[in-house]
């Protein structure tokens, strides 16, 4: 099934609250779809065992349920593949100072 | 989120506030003066275990199901081991003033029930959880370091009680100080920089095999000098035991520069970047003093020589460090309790909202430069220049520290 662009959008909501980038930006979100009775998220977290894991499911599960009145939002956090710095868009790495 | 590391932190900058009035009152004239007596047993217990043990093991309660991804095992023993540890301190504290062995004892046998309580919770969390990597391996050194160290503790106040074991009272002594020190706080902090300095940083893929290193070294360091004092060869072993340290220092620095090189975020935070630069100051101490003792290596031993590399140890490099930390642990701790269920959405703050990198920023360098001052004074053996970098490092301790609680009120 294709990517949601609009839920991608509506992802863009959540923060790293420690970095100051939206997920998306950051490549954290690997796969978003709207199916008729669920929405389903892939996504990954830039380390395992990451302090703000518990905070950053429950921002885009608070975020999907208000903008698809659903109420059963998958949040799958897989290491595979491995969250890499290059998954980021331009802004991020310009807001983090990358170079 | 569980409330001990709450608990731990508040309490422990409770201790760094006491420590420092008290210091204020004194005019820091408790460094110059011998510190083998109750007003020396007083502010020392103040500030390793009043302040940094107490924030140091509210950290590992916080960042360990980090680690381990995993729970700790038991929540309720944490709690017992704040009552009895807390209670047991504050007797202990009181019992140095009043100069009172009975209290002493009593309180003391709480402190280390609390310490062994801590100690089995660790253990059987890890064992557990079973991830036997770097970071892990330095935590479970670093809390049976802590358990030795009160032990021996313990087997000193028997002695000092009972006076039967009069030879190994100084040997017991010494080892008590050199496990708590390298082994308790060194193990810790540089086993868990290897998890939070990346995670600042944004660092990906680098080596960590210098974290094996930096491990075998320092535990080496630790063990040796606890041997040299226990048999009482001291002198060249110890010296031999700086050797070890030195290079585990020097190892440490290295890899803390190689996760730096593999940073994507320019900015961790002032708190960050100067655990960092005490991290640097410290090595360049280490081998400063090993060079200096090679020519006498029983100049490791003279008492202005300890009082200075007790102080550059604990008073910058443990203490730095932690206040460093504690500007991001703080924060976030305080941050996920109150906000992090609002995450997402509108007039959320950031966890960057809630404490000013510019007020950390110069905080630190205040402290950095007072401990400067003190240092020379000790150096050069000067009791005014001690009392003026000690009184400046007072006051901006507290302001620095009365920042970071202001947390609790955003």
């Amino acid at each position: 099934m294709e990517q949601t662009t609009p839920l991608l959008e509506c992802l863009k909501e959540v923060y790293d609250p420690e970095l100051g980038v939206n997920i998306v930006d950051l490549g954290l979100v690997y796969e978003v779809r709207e199916e008729p009775e669920r929405v389903y998220v892939r996504m990954t977290l830039t380390t395992p065992g990451c302090p703000l894991h518990d905070t950053i499911v429950g921002a885009v599960r608070w975020v999907l349920q208000e903008n698809t009145n659903k109420t059963d939002i998958e949040v799958q956090v897989v290491w595979e593949p491995h969250w890499t710095p290059e998954l980021m868009s331009s802004e991020a790495k310009e807001m983090l100072g990358y170079f | 989120m569980s409330r001990l590391p709450f608990l731990f932190i508040i309490t422990g900058i409770i201790g760094f506030v006491m420590y420092h009035v008290f210091s204020l009152l004194s005019l820091t004239g408790w460094l110059g003066n011998e510190l083998r007596g109750p007003e020396g047993w007083f502010h020392a217990h103040l500030f390793v275990l009043g302040w940094a043990t107490m924030l140091a093991m509210g950290a590992i309660y916080q960042l360990i199901h980090v680690i381990l991804q995993s729970n700790i095992y038991s929540l309720r023993l944490g709690y017992w081991h704040f009552s009895l540890f807390s209670i047991g301190l504050s007797g202990m504290l009181y019992g140095f003033i009043r100069a009172d062995v009975s209290w002493i004892a009593s309180s003391a046998t709480l402190a280390l029930t609390g310490i062994l309580l801590f100690g089995w919770n660790m253990a059987v969390t890890l064992f557990r959880a079973s991830q036997w990597n770097p970071v892990t391996i330095s935590a479970a050194c670093a809390c049976f370091y802590l358990v030795l160290t009160g032990v021996s503790g313990m087997l000193m106040g028997l002695n000092f009680a009972f006076g039967e074991w009069n030879g190994l009272h100084e040997r017991l002594f010494g080892a008590h100080i050199w496990m708590g020190t390298l082994g308790w706080f060194g193990m810790l902090i540089t086993g868990f920089s290897y998890k939070m300095l990346p995670m600042f940083y944004l660092s990906h893929n680098f080596s960590i095999r210098l974290q094996k290193v930096v491990l075998y070294v320092w535990n080496a360091a630790v063990i040796t000098g606890a041997i040299a004092f226990l048999t009482g060869i001291k002198g060249g072993l110890l010296w031999f035991a700086l050797l070890l340290l030195a290079a585990a220092a020097i190892f440490y620095v290295y890899h803390l520069e190689q996760i730096q090189e593999k940073r994507h975020k320019n900015n961790p935070g002032p708190g960050i970047r100067w655990s960092v630069y005490v991290s640097r100051a410290f090595a360049v101490y280490v081998v400063a003093l090993l060079i200096y003792s090679a020519q006498d290596t029983e100049l490791l031993l003279h008492p202005r020589v300890v009082l200075l590399s007790g102080w550059i140890y604990l008073g910058a490099w443990v203490s730095l460090t932690i206040l460093g930390y504690a500007s991001k642990i703080v924060p976030f701790l305080w941050w996920t309790h109150k906000y992090g269920k609002l995450a997402g959405r509108p007039g959320t703050p950031l966890m960057a909202d809630m404490l000013s990198e510019r007020n950390i920023y110069w905080g630190l360098i205040s402290m950095v430069t007072a401990n400067l001052l003190l240092v020379c004074g000790i150096l050069i053996n000067l009791a005014e220049v001690m009392m003026v970098g000690g009184t400046l490092l007072s006051l901006v301790s507290i302001v620095y520290i009365a920042n970071i609680a202001y947390v609790f009120r955003r």
